[in-house]
């Protein structure tokens, strides 16, 4: 090491040696690149925050993550367009033979991926099997109306429901819904447990293989029964739970197609030539659920004034980064029969009215409540910038509890908290922001909200076959919770995609079920 | 031994180790050293018995609930029942173990339950161990090469310009947060020279070029702030050892510096370097999530804190244990390495 020999000039021997490292180096990156993009005509798509995909089997899927993966290798009877509206998509056409009584005409000659055909037995097998108690299906809820399902030929489903509901038709698309379609051969042949790993569906993409938190690899399935899709060859959905790498992958081109970008980094990702990215108000809302048997939420008063002492545009403004809207209900203005263009005075800041309001209730200043939230990102900022909001206006003494996602759920569930921030995304159907959450006795009403005159709209809404009446009925119940405050109604969050120059065919939707969308994309060869 | 001393050290020095252990295996010794081995070995077992039972009662413990992880939260109280009932989570807790504990016995580690669902642990674990196994070894192989140049140099000309470079290049490499530098390397070699990916990872076995290349900036994010600790380890050593009696006594001999250096400074010096490793070593399997998660790579780290939050029992049980094992096996490498090396057990 103390250097006896030196050299006057390069010997051949590490002239070689100097060569052969600077060649290696010179071709490892182009060796990894070809690992890495898999070839040509592939498409790799980011679910970025994401760290889990549960479970393939759409009946037993639960997690956001789950559906936006699967939804790419299966369809539903119907499908959503863009603009919200509802069309037949596995299903040929379906019509009514009376109010309770749905007729499926499929679509012929559509293939699953092991090549067998769809027939109704499929779909009776499908509904059946997420109604099923057996299953345990996560989505039953939703299809409870259903009484029975008939496959009276080869190509025709009857649906025979308790009562009449439109929220159960909505169900049956390719997303947050369970109501997939699955072969019941392939199941039959593979038992529950093999399909959940490798499913059989109709969808434009077949599984290949499945990394559990880390990538779904894709094939297309070449009998698709969209002509021309496919357009690629293979598809990998990538999992970034960390939202900058999701950002960076983007920009480094490791993936083509992102589902959600980080909040914070919207503006750096803008300014990229290569990068577009696409902004609409979301299907989703976001809310502070309040616990109505015990105080100080147990006062309408207070929760009035708390509402009205709780500035939303400055919530969405530093936590979120501007990258939503303030809401004053529960419905996303994407759902435009039901959204509510006047203004709602109790959701609007006005500290004046939110401290007499506060004065004719039970609980004044001083009063101590905790928020509970979890995690480090935007929930925990959210929930630290209204607790801060609502002390200084209302001269409370809110605290903020933060633990994580798994606690705060199971408290949330069980009540047992004061009150914690939540909400959801890609949510298409009406009922699911107002029956859900605030009928008595739904599957979101935690908080164990009950108005007969709601209940009494809900169920009208349900059974209205006529969008613009079934939109206004919904909208004349959530005028009359927002009078009662069960809940803070928060913000809306933009619903953003993003992908790069020459990837073709993407359609955002504000449901943002990246899975559903992957047909018709290409990339440059 | 002094035959050999010219610049075929490295070969002798082998053959005269090989010789050491075979005269060891022949004679009494090695039979001591099968001993030192079965009562090492014996010990690890109870370690990990102890373990196991620890790890499980640490997961009970923990609030969170399985069922919301994976059902989501407007699961109904039914779903939830039969999501209990289905993977045996309504089952009393002392059989819950022992359906685990005698399931690990035949090789089975059960299934996970959020994080994929009916997915065999064992089979996550295989998928995840290559992966997390080429990043440590990737890390190391860095960190000890610069490490040993960067050391010996500073050592070697100690208090010269060449001394002050490598010390303050590896303090660098202590204080920058791996995290950081993770981003700093992706901003200069992903997104502005473009010849190195941003996220996404290869495993070893589908193809180790490629391995070789993804990993190359996440192993060199973890390498760094080692080949730091490690540089001024061996730096301090080799000053330490370089003024003892046995070394001046050496030199006096006349022997050239280059074989005082490799067998009576360097040698002595690996004693503190080689347990320094052993110590990072047992970072490097569980403790570079935050690498993982920035690079996309399925390491066995973030499959327990995925494991973790989804309170998936079976996963993070199975991860811990193989955490216990690994630094149980890293700990007695580390002394057997330790114990040839140190000369006075040798002769």
């Amino acid at each position: 090491m103390t250097g006896t020999s030196k050299f006057s000039g390069v010997s051949r021997r590490n002239f070689l040696v100097g060569a052969a490292a600077g060649v290696t180096a010179a071709a490892l990156p182009s060796w990894g690149r070809v690992a890495h993009a898999a070839g040509k005509n592939h498409l790799n798509v980011g679910l970025i925050g994401f760290s889990v995909v549960n479970t393939l089997d759409p009946q037993k899927a639960a997690l956001n993550s789950d559906f936006w993966a699967l939804s790419a290798m299966f369809n539903g009877l119907m499908r959503i367009l863009p603009d919200g509206s509802v069309e037949p998509d596995l299903a040929e056409s379906v019509s009514q033979e009376n109010d309770t009584t749905y007729i499926f005409s499929l679509r012929k000659g559509v293939k699953f991926h092991n090549g067998e055909e769809l027939t109704a037995e499929d779909v009776k097998f499908t509904l059946d099997r997420v109604l099923s108690e057996e299953t345990a299906s996560p989505n039953r809820a939703k299809f409870e109306a259903i009484e029975q399902v008939e496959a009276r030929d080869k190509y025709t489903v009857v649906l025979r429901l308790s009562v009449p509901s439109v929220p159960v038709i909505t169900h049956l698309h390719n997303g947050v819904t369970g109501s997939q379609i699955i072969s019941k051969k392939a199941f039959e042949d593979m038992g529950a447990e093999a399909f959940s790993k490798a499913p059989v569906g109709t969808g434009p993409f077949k599984i290949k293989e499945w990394r559990p938190s880390e990538r779904l690899k894709m094939v297309a399935h070449t009998d698709y029964f969209r002509a021309g899709e496919p357009k690629v060859a293979s598809c990998d959905i990538l999992l970034i739970a960390e939202e900058t790498s999701g950002g960076t992958a983007m920009l480094a081109g490791d993936i083509d197609l992102a589902s959600t970008i980080p909040f914070a980094d919207a503006p750096q990702l803008e300014a990229d030539p290569n990068i577009t990215i696409s902004r609409m108000s979301g299907a989703n809302w976001r809310y502070c659920a309040l616990n109505l048997s015990k105080a100080p939420f147990d006062d309408v008063n207070f929760r009035r004034a708390v509402s009205m002492a709780f500035n939303r545009e400055s919530v969405v403004k530093a936590a979120i980064f501007g990258e939503g809207s303030p809401m004053q209900g529960a419905i996303p203005s994407y759902l435009k029969t039901a959204y509510a263009t006047y203004e709602r005075p109790v959701c609007q800041f006005n500290p004046e009215r939110a401290r007499a309001e506060m004065a004719k209730g039970k609980y004044g200043e001083g009063t101590e409540a905790v928020v509970l939230t979890w995690g480090s990102g935007w929930w925990k900022r959210w929930s630290e910038i209204f607790a801060a909001n609502i002390n200084q206006v209302l001269g409370t003494k809110f605290t903020v509890e933060v633990t994580d996602a798994n606690v705060a759920f199971q408290r949330y569930k069980a009540m047992e908290m004061d009150c914690s921030n939540t909400g959801w995304i890609g949510r298409m159907e009406l009922d699911e922001y107002i029956g859900d959450c605030f009928r008595t006795g739904a599957s979101r009403n935690f908080y164990k909200y009950s108005n007969a005159k709601v209940d009494e709209l809900i169920d009208a809404g349900r059974a209205e076959f006529n969008p613009v009446k079934r939109g206004e009925l919904y909208r004349m119940a959530e005028d009359l919770i927002v009078e009662e405050c069960p809940v803070i109604f928060s913000f809306n969050n933009n619903a953003h995609n993003m992908w790069r120059t020459g990837v073709e065919g993407f359609v955002p939707t504000p449901g943002q079920h990246l899975g559903s969308q992957l047909g018709p994309v290409s990339v440059p060869s | 031994m002094l035959r050999g001393c010219r610049s075929d050290w490295l070969l002798n020095e082998f053959v005269v180790r090989f010789a050491g252990i075979a005269r060891k295996m022949e004679g009494a010794s090695a039979l001591g050293f099968i001993w030192y081995l079965i009562i090492r070995l014996g010990g690890a077992l109870v370690t990990i018995a102890i373990g196991a039972v620890f790890v499980f009662i640490l997961m009970q413990l923990i609030p969170g609930d399985p069922a919301i992880a994976a059902l989501g939260e407007n699961a109904t109280d039914e779903n939830v029942a039969a999501f209990r009932r289905i993977h045996g989570l309504d089952q009393p807790l002392p059989v819950q173990f022992w359906i685990w504990l005698s399931g690990i016995a035949q090789g089975d580690f059960g299934k996970s339950i959020t994080l994929a669902q009916g997915y065999p642990v064992w089979d996550l674990m295989v998928q995840r161990l290559p992966n997390t196994l080429f990043i440590a070894v990737y890390a190391l192989v860095i960190a000890v090469v610069i490490s040993f140049f960067a050391g010996s140099i500073a050592a070697l000309r100690q208090g010269r310009m060449s001394d002050t470079a490598a010390t303050s290049a590896s303090i660098l490499g202590i204080s920058m947060p791996d995290f950081w530098l993770s981003y700093v390397l992706i901003l200069v070699f992903s997104l502005g020279l473009g010849v190195l990916p941003a996220f996404g990872f290869t495993s070893p076995l589908e193809s180790f070029s490629g391995a070789l290349v993804n990993g190359a900036l996440p192993a060199f994010a973890i390498a760094a702030p080692m080949a730091g600790v490690f540089a001024r380890i061996l730096r301090a050593a080799l000053l330490e050892t370089k003024r003892r009696d046995y070394v001046t006594a050496a030199r006096s001999f006349g022997f050239r510096d280059t074989f005082v250096y490799m067998h009576y400074i360097f040698r002595n010096a690996l004693i503190p370097f080689v347990t320094v490793i052993g110590v990072q070593v047992r970072y490097l399997v569980g403790g570079t999530v935050i690498i993982e998660r920035i690079f996309g790579i399925a390491g066995l780290g973030s499959m327990m804190v995925d494991g973790a939050f989804g309170r998936d029992f079976a996963v993070v049980q199975a991860c811990m244990l193989a955490f216990l094992v690994f630094v149980l096996g890293v700990n007695l490498i580390v002394d057997i390495i330790c114990a040839f090396l140190d000369p006075r057990r040798t002769h």
